[in-house]
């Protein structure tokens, strides 16, 4: 009796109670809901320049061996560097240059005499070949280059090759100011 | 003949339902039901979150991740029937469709935390830590447990946002996801 009465007991709990009963239970996966939420957002390509060293001026000094008025030689100028250029994307490099010309003796120059020194300019550091520039060349083939990669770093700009246009015999006009530039562009390529 | 009284009061002792039930009486009937547990989000608003541009245009930051204002995204109606549910979040850092090594100095993930809030005291918060290379995207986390049953907008908040590093980000279209959980308290622990 004893007995029957504890299955009787235990049949009435659960029929009285069956929130209780569920309660007790672990809640299966079904009670369990989720949601997604989507973001987004676009880095565009994008390059920089990165800074310059220095004064920006490539200062050769004297062009000219004062002994014989030619072009010297030995003309040379430390590099610049563009510190921290980067492309967010594939891009190119490209450097042109302008000859340096004397910038107040500005009519035809005499016989015998140039007022226009070449030069090949350099940006190296950015692809395997460096992009060059010969401002007395009628074409510049590896003024640019191309890169297939996203790329930050230093750009190695130099300056190099030294001519006087219409030939080496020829004297360079005196003037105080020859000047010439030198642009590297980096172009992001999409 | 002596023995009909005697037979007389078994008939009577045979049948005495039949008497009662000519009487007035009272009967029971058990009714039963049940309720599950059930727990429901109301449909993310927005259900997409767009931030627009990700790296600064201009400045000494050009390049690398722009100052990015938190976003709210709200769930509204969200309800646990029962007693002791938990919101989980589980966050997966955006990561650009260029799915290449990114070079040195660059990455192409966007780290942030995912905080739920409006459910249980304090928050349910994620923050990822994918590495530059959009590896290790994603994190999980939860919140406190409510200990009723409840009905309200849970309010999921993305900000924080960071790249790792803080190195210059890969050009191209950024993504990531944010899943929101809401479910008994024992769940999140199931996957631990």
């Amino acid at each position: 009796m004893r007995r029957q009465a504890a299955i009787f007991s235990a049949l009435l709990a659960a029929l009285a109670l069956p929130g209780s009963a569920l309660a007790a239970e672990a809640p299966a996966s079904g009670d369990t809901d989720s949601a997604t939420v989507g973001i987004i957002g676009t880095v565009p390509a994008m390059c920089f320049g990165g800074t310059l060293t220095g004064d920006g001026t490539f200062d050769l000094g004297v062009l000219v061996d004062l002994t014989t008025g030619q072009l010297r030689t030995d003309l040379s100028a430390p590099n610049k560097l563009l510190v921290g250029s980067f492309c967010t994307s594939r891009s190119s490099i490209t450097v042109s240059a302008t000859p340096l010309e004397a910038q107040n003796y500005t009519a035809a120059a005499p016989n015998g005499f140039s007022r226009v020194v070449h030069y090949q300019a350099s940006a190296a550091g950015w692809t395997a070949l460096p992009a060059t520039y010969n401002t007395g060349a009628a074409s510049n083939a590896a003024a640019t280059q191309s890169r297939s990669t996203a790329f930050t770093g230093d750009i190695t700009v130099a300056i190099s090759n030294f001519s006087t246009a219409g030939g080496a015999s020829l004297r360079l006009v005196g003037d105080p100011s020859y000047r010439g530039v030198v642009t590297v562009t980096l172009a992001a390529v999409n | 003949m002596k023995c009909k009284p005697g037979l007389a009061l078994i008939v009577l002792a045979a049948f005495p339902a039949t008497a009662i039930a000519q009487t007035t009486e009272t009967g029971t009937v058990a009714v039963e039901g049940q309720v599950r547990p059930v727990c429901v989000l109301g449909d993310p608003n927005p259900a997409l979150v767009n931030l627009g541009q990700l790296s600064a245009n201009s400045g000494p930051r050009t390049g690398r991740i722009a100052v990015i204002a938190p976003r709210t995204v709200t769930l509204p109606a969200s309800y646990c029937n029962f007693a002791g549910s938990v919101v989980s979040v589980t966050a997966t850092a955006l990561t650009s469709n260029d799915t290449s090594a990114p070079q040195p100095g660059f990455a192409r993930a966007v780290n942030y935390t995912a905080s739920a809030s409006n459910w249980a005291s304090g928050t349910s918060t994620a923050t990822t830590a994918a590495l530059r290379d959009g590896t290790v995207p994603t994190a999980s986390g939860f919140g406190a447990t409510q200990p009723l049953p409840k009905i309200a907008d849970i309010t999921l908040t993305l900000s924080s946002f960071t790249a790792p590093g803080d190195l210059i980000l890969v050009a191209g279209n950024y993504s990531g996801t944010v899943v929101v959980t809401l479910g008994p308290a024992a769940f999140p622990n199931e996957d631990n």
